[in-house]
């Protein structure tokens, strides 16, 4: 069994080590403004970059061209270990902090999920905050590798289908060329477009430091703010209405943008199959809850029902997750609808969470196409998106994807539930972690925290957010004695 | 041809069966109304009126559509089943409008339609005082929905392909190369009727030694086997307070949540083989014999019965009863802890087997749907392998597993979008979702506002009206309604 792991040691200590080095960013605004958390990232930096080093050099040894099963087992163990060097200048600078919380905070860093355990992040140094939103941001760089490069290759849940997008040739099997090719050209725009939010931000009122932090947390679609009202704090129309634009503009798929920024040409976005619906869904969704928000007096004029409506429709379902009031406090269809919008609107290049649009679609296709059968038992009748024809592999592989998703959800919950949470919490914390958007209702819900949660709870959702965020086979098949043996 | 004319010209061809069948379901009215006027009880006019106009309507349907009369096709098949299950609980609800006044026709449909899809869900209260036939009624409906269950599951349903039931062909006696559907239905219907109509008997028999009176025997042994869970009082069945008529309740339920072609196969050829070898039956008896005893010792820890025994009873009559998707209740546990109810209402979802009277997604497409999951994980690592899939003995085609797969999206789909209307409407989370989930699966009663000791009276005509919808859905598999529903299926 550890054999399985030798090829992979030389990249994991290479990925620690540029993860190591990345500290040094808080640890230098930590120095600068003598926010108290320096020794912190001292010992962390040291720590991660010390590791890297070592199990760089140790797999050195073993060192050879990654195959499927070996990038498989590189995404699992990057995205349990890295949340554990992650969460070293949390627990150093908070010992109060449990190890469990502490893991949870760093893994809904990394997964972009947004969920945390912290209160008083008004009164926090400046550069743990820093620290928080650079891990969505390093998350989401992460993410865009994972979904664009390495999921396609490996065939997870239908994600071949999404080969076809990206602008490099096929041919190679092998895994690291390909991935550094694809990712590159996406890196250059989620860096322009964050740098962009982060200007844009800053034009608008914010100070520098906050719209660094909300800029990486936006473009990532995470969700961590440093105010303990989240973007409420601010209380700026325009400040909500960039952020819902970038926020619409992170839950594209990245390769759409890369296409658009080579070409210059606005059609590859008309011609995104998922974008329509995508923006459709959400602004239908924000018009129709800000209707009945109003209607039901919740709030006494219009114009206001649709800001707060149309800002936490678009930061939910495109699992961001800030918020700018407690919709906890809005009628109950309204919290849940957002938690539904966010378990597949986004795209499926994007930083987003959650089944994505692409399957979303692919699923209302499929049943479709079941009902014709019915009619037509002998009919051959093929399944289209955009121009292409899906083959039905995909489409089996996308329907098998849903119901493992389902059933996690379900198993999940009644863990939650098992261990003494109302459904309501259980449920939607669940949902929230597993689609990585973030607040959930009841207990978990905006205005609060997942510090009320046991240890053994928040470990429940911190494996939420990582089998989510993995595209759930990707965890569960390392999970399973087949992948172990010869 | 405009829409109408072209619904108009597929409704023809069927008429003359739709007349029989609605013909036949009138005749059986004559059973209460016999019982009633031999004991007065005072409901004998309802029956009267009821039985003229349903005896009349499918009379006057025979002799119109006898123009039309041909030999059904798929397509009529599917428009058949899905019109006598809209039109017989119309004509079921005649006898509850007639005597009970004041109910409205809403609630009088939602009642039959529970009644005939073996459903439990009651807006009803006071039973106690209604007279011995409209309750006789209302469980005789459940025992026809038997009845018409198994015609529809293991006949009609594998010939439309629909969410994989083509598995379940072969399983069945008769020969299979006839694509007409009238010779087959008769053939293996027959045989499972007369397995469905000993195992009553037996049933009420038992009832009886036991010291139930007639009355109750008959309406109990109707709920249990058709898994339906009407009652004759409003406490259900803790009015008898008897723990030898529970287990007799309880066992018999189980016997009706397994697929009625292993009875008739055991039956046929006096042995219980044919039940060792049943792919659904191990998972069946333990997946729920299991829950019963993690649950009775979690009401036990917590406190909630003082004495195992008593947490035992109550937690093995309640979890069968629900996971079964019978719907009696022995107390209300509603007011267990709430993990309690949710794992009863999720083992209600697919725990009966594939030619049952009970509702949900059934054991077989549940097993189905772990096996392709552990081959995706599998194809994971091996890109190139090819895994077949087995269940019991066959091999299952690709086919019906990615049937299966769509079943189960649809499944899950109508779940949250009823669920989504109902919480629209206003109800909370728990009872709308709870209500959906009971009623698709047609167990009876949910949690919260629909829980075991309230009824669905406190549900307005529109979340009434969904609820029925999700009934109707949840028994004829989905996408037999569904189809119905697409414009493609009105095209020539």
């Amino acid at each position: 069994m550890l054999r399985r792991f030798f090829p992979i040691l030389h990249v994991q200590g290479m990925i620690i080590l540029v993860f190591g080095l990345s500290m040094c960013v808080p640890l230098l605004l930590a120095e600068l403004t003598r926010d108290g958390a320096q020794h912190a990232y001292d010992v962390a930096a040291m720590i991660t970059v010390g590791s890297g080093m070592l199990l760089w050099l140790v797999g050195r040894h073993w060192r050879r061209e990654l195959k499927t099963r070996d990038g498989i087992l590189l995404v699992v163990s990057t995205w349990t270990l890295l949340p554990g060097f992650a969460a070293l200048p949390l627990i150093i600078y908070m010992p109060e902090l449990s190890l469990a919380d502490a893991y949870f905070e760093a893994m809904s860093g990394l997964t972009a999920t947004g969920a945390t355990v912290l209160s008083g992040l008004d009164d926090l140094p400046n550069s743990i905050n820093l620290w928080r939103a650079q891990l969505h941001w390093l998350g989401g760089l992460g993410v865009i590798v994972l979904v664009t490069a390495v999921l396609p290759l490996l065939g997870v849940g239908g994600r071949q289908m999404y080969k076809a997008e990206i602008p490099t040739p096929m041919k190679d099997q092998k895994l690291t060329p390909r991935m550094a090719e694809t990712a590159k050209g996406l890196w250059v725009v989620y860096i322009i477009l964050t740098t962009l939010c982060i200007g844009v931000l800053w034009a608008l009122g914010m100070s520098f430091f906050d719209a660094v932090v909300h800029g990486f947390s936006v473009m990532s679609l995470g969700g961590f703010s440093s105010h303990d009202a989240s973007l409420g704090y601010f209380n700026s129309l325009q400040l909500e209405i960039a952020v819902a634009v970038f926020a619409l503009i992170a839950g594209v798929n990245f390769a759409t943008h890369f296409a658009f920024l080579r070409g210059r040409r606005l059609s590859y976005y008309f011609k995104d199959p998922e974008l329509r619906w995508f923006l459709g869904l959400v602004l239908t969704s924000g018009v129709v809850l800000a209707l009945l928000l109003w209607q039901r007096d919740v709030f006494l004029d219009f114009p206001s029902a649709l800001r707060y409506a149309m800002f936490n429709t678009i930061s939910i379902a495109t699992t961001l997750g800030f918020a700018t009031t407690d919709y906890g406090h809005w009628p109950f269809f309204a919290g849940l609808w957002l938690l539904f919008l966010c378990s597949f609107s986004t795209g499926a290049g994007s930083t987003g969470g959650g089944i994505k649009m692409m399957r979303a679609i692919l699923l209302y296709k499929q049943v479709y196409r079941e009902l014709k059968k019915l009619i037509h038992p002998n009919a051959q009748i093929p399944l289209r998106l955009g121009n292409d024809i899906v083959p039905n592999k995909v489409v089996y592989a996308v329907l098998a994807f849903l119901f493992i998703y389902v059933a996690s959800i379900v198993s999940l919950s009644f863990v939650l539930s098992f261990t003494g949470l109302d459904v309501l919490t259980s449920f939607s914390a669940i949902v929230a972690c597993i689609n990585n958007t973030g607040p959930g209702l009841g207990q978990v819900g905006p205005a609060t925290t997942y510090a009320v949660l046991s240890d053994f709870q928040v470990s429940v959702c911190t494996f939420a957010m990582l089998l989510g965020r993995l595209e759930l086979f990707t965890l569960l098949v390392v999970l399973t004695p087949a992948f172990w043996r010869r | 041809m405009p829409l109408r004319q072209r619904v108009f010209h597929n409704l023809l061809p069927m008429l003359h069966v739709l007349g029989m069948i609605i013909g036949v379901f009138g005749l059986s009215m004559l059973f209460p109304l016999l019982i009633s006027e031999l004991t007065g009880d005072g409901a004998s006019h309802a029956f009267e009126e009821a039985t003229l106009i349903t005896l009349g309507t499918g009379a006057l349907l025979w002799l119109i559509g006898h123009h039309w009369k041909r030999e059904l096709k798929v397509r009529d098949g599917i428009l058949l089943v899905v019109l006598t299950w809209l039109l017989t609980p119309l004509f079921a609800a005649l006898p509850l409008l007639d005597y009970l006044q004041g109910m409205s026709f809403t609630d009088a449909y939602f009642e039959s339609m529970s009644g005939l899809t073996t459903t439990g869900a009651t807006v009803l209260s006071g039973l106690d005082n209604l007279p011995p036939t409209i309750n006789l009624w209302r469980t005789q409906l459940h025992w026809l929905g038997g009845m018409g269950v198994i015609v529809l599951v293991v006949a009609v349903l594998p010939l439309l392909g629909i969410g994989g039931r083509q598995m379940f062909k072969s399983e069945t006696p008769g020969p299979m190369k006839d694509d007409k559907l009238t010779p087959r239905m008769a053939e293996t219907a027959k045989g499972l009727w007369v397995v469905y109509l000993l195992l009553t008997l037996a049933l009420i028999a038992i009832y009886a030694f036991l010291g139930m009176s007639l009355m109750d025997a008959l309406i109990h042994s109707f709920s249990v086997m058709g898994l339906g869970g009407f009652s004759s009082y409003d406490a259900s069945f803790g009015h008898f307070d008897s723990v030898p008529l529970e287990i007799a309740t309880v066992v018999f339920a189980m016997l009706a949540g397994i697929n009625f072609a292993m009875h008739f196969l055991a039956w046929r050829g006096r042995s219980l083989k044919p039940y060792l070898l049943d792919p659904e039956l191990r998972w069946f008896f333990g997946i729920v014999l299991a829950s019963c005893l993690v649950l009775a010792l979690m009401l036990w820890q917590s406190n909630f019965y003082l004495d195992f025994p008593t947490a035992l009873r109550y937690a093995t009559f309640n979890v069968i009863s629900i996971a079964t998707t019978l719907g009696l209740a022995n107390t209300d546990f509603g007011q267990w802890p709430l993990f309690t109810g949710l794992w009863m209402l999720f083992l209600c979802s697919f725990t009966t087997s594939a030619g049952s009277t009970g509702g949900g997604i059934k054991m077989m497409r549940a097993v189905l749907l772990y096996k392709q999951i552990h081959r995706e994980l599998n194809l994971l690592i091996h890109p190139r392998a090819r895994i077949p899939i087995r269940l019991g003995t066959q091999w299952v085609p690709d086919k019906i597993l990615y049937a299966v797969l769509a079943y189960f999206f649809m499944y899950v789909s109508s779940i949250v979008l009823l669920s989504f209307i109902l919480s629209f409407s206003g109800l909370d989370v728990l009872t709308a979702f709870s209500a959906i989930v009971a009623c698709i699966n047609n167990t009876g009663p949910g949690l919260g506002q629909v829980g075991p000791s309230t009824t669905y009276a406190v549900l307005t005509d529109l979340q009434t009206w969904i609820c029925t919808f999700a009934m109707l859905l949840g028994r004829l598999e989905l996408f037999t309604l569904l189809v119905v529903l697409t414009p493609a299926f009105w095209r020539k």
